[in-house]
């Protein structure tokens, strides 16, 4: 028989590790956590900017191609406020490239031009985002690079890198312990938005923040 | 001479509490961070492969949160410091091995992706906090769930 000193001691062990293990999945599922910083050339804007953008992203989604737009013109407009960061998110069951296409990319930034060949994926998404999984790897990435001047063997070369897929797993395990199911999902300030629709509406909080940064 | 009651037990209290705030603090950052994460530093080490380190990596910070908070509190602190200095010791070897072999660790994994120290820095933490824990586990406090369920 546990004595009663034992027992009362078991129901408090109990319900701390009851209550520590419900905090910490609360936290997670309402992103408490801090979110981890995406490598220096798919962040654009100041460091301190005020208002913080991350958005998981598929370059084969065509939602994302069109939120890609929406931010572009957001960090036209309020340029020192804003600051975005792009985590990859390839949905592999519908997009059977788009985890190559998100390493590519990766790699094209090493290089320097994680931009502009994201905006060359975006832009021929129909084109290589439609092509079978049995059909082989799509010629458009070789073009993109081919188009942007880049050395396409070391881009082969670094897709192939067991750090670079690394990276891309990291980013999708992030994704899903703060509960991403679709493309593209943003945190802005931590407040989460899928959607360009639902993105312009939570940009639209920070609307004080946003324009007094960008005041000369 | 010897420690004066009251000292040995404030000893134990404070030991205590630096091993299990750093227990809580360290299974917090990584329950709180993707589980690969701490994978990709437990396989560093070169001790288990790819799927056993992400096992570890679901399982280990779950065990160090609440072995901090449990000896936080002071519940079962004479089992829980025991339990605190196992697994210091194990963190010590799997370093000490990883030291010897030259291994490039460049994060050790001890608190998710924050940055760490060299592997001789965290090595000879390590130490410091394996000797608080033999003084947790040697310095009954009265300050402890442990007292007060003795005085019920």
């Amino acid at each position: 028989m546990i004595d009663q000193k034992k027992a009362r001691l078991l129901a408090l062990a109990g319900m701390i590790i009851f209550v520590s293990t419900i905090a910490v999945l609360l936290a997670r599922q309402f992103n408490f956590v801090p979110e981890r910083p995406s490598p220096e050339f798919r962040t654009f804007g100041p460091a301190g900017a005020p208002v913080q953008i991350y958005e998981y992203t598929d370059f084969a989604c065509p939602a994302c191609r069109h939120a890609a737009g929406k931010l572009d013109e957001m960090v036209k407009v309020f340029g020192q406020g804003l600051r975005v960061s792009f985590k990859h998110y390839p949905l592999l069951n519908i997009h059977p490239w788009s985890l190559h296409a998100a390493a590519y990319a990766d790699c094209a930034g090493a290089q320097g031009k994680f931009k502009e060949y994201a905006a060359l994926l975006f832009e021929g998404q129909e084109s290589w985002g439609a092509a079978r999984a049995e059909g082989g790897e799509p010629k458009d990435f070789a073009a993109y690079a081919g188009k942007l001047g880049l050395d396409w063997g070391k881009m082969q070369a670094c897709s192939n890198d067991p750090e670079t897929l690394k990276i891309l797993k990291l980013d999708i395990a992030e994704a899903e312990l703060k509960g991403v199911n679709a493309t593209p999902t943003f945190f802005v300030n931590g407040k989460r938005a899928v959607g360009s629709g639902q993105l312009i509406d939570q940009a639209q909080k920070f609307d004080n923040l946003l324009r007094k940064a960008a005041k000369p | 001479m010897s420690a004066k009651p009251e000292t040995k037990e404030l000893i134990g209290l404070l030991s205590r509490l630096a091993v299990a705030g750093v227990f809580a603090y360290a299974g917090l950052m990584k329950a709180l961070a993707p589980a690969e994460e701490f994978a990709y530093a437990i396989e560093s080490y070169k001790v288990l492969n790819a799927q056993l380190s992400l096992y570890a990596a679901y399982v280990t910070p779950w065990i160090e949160l609440w072995a901090g908070l449990l000896l936080a509190a002071g519940v079962f602190t004479r089992a829980n410091a025991l339990f605190a200095g196992a697994m210091l010791l194990f963190f010590e070897v799997m370093l000490g091995q990883a030291w010897l072999r030259g291994l490039p660790i460049t994060s050790c994994g001890c608190f998710g992706s924050g940055g760490s120290n060299s592997i001789g820095v965290e090595f000879a933490q390590n130490l410091v906090f394996l000797a608080l824990a033999w003084a947790a586990y040697k310095f009954k406090s009265r300050w402890s769930a442990d007292s007060y369920a003795e005085t019920l």
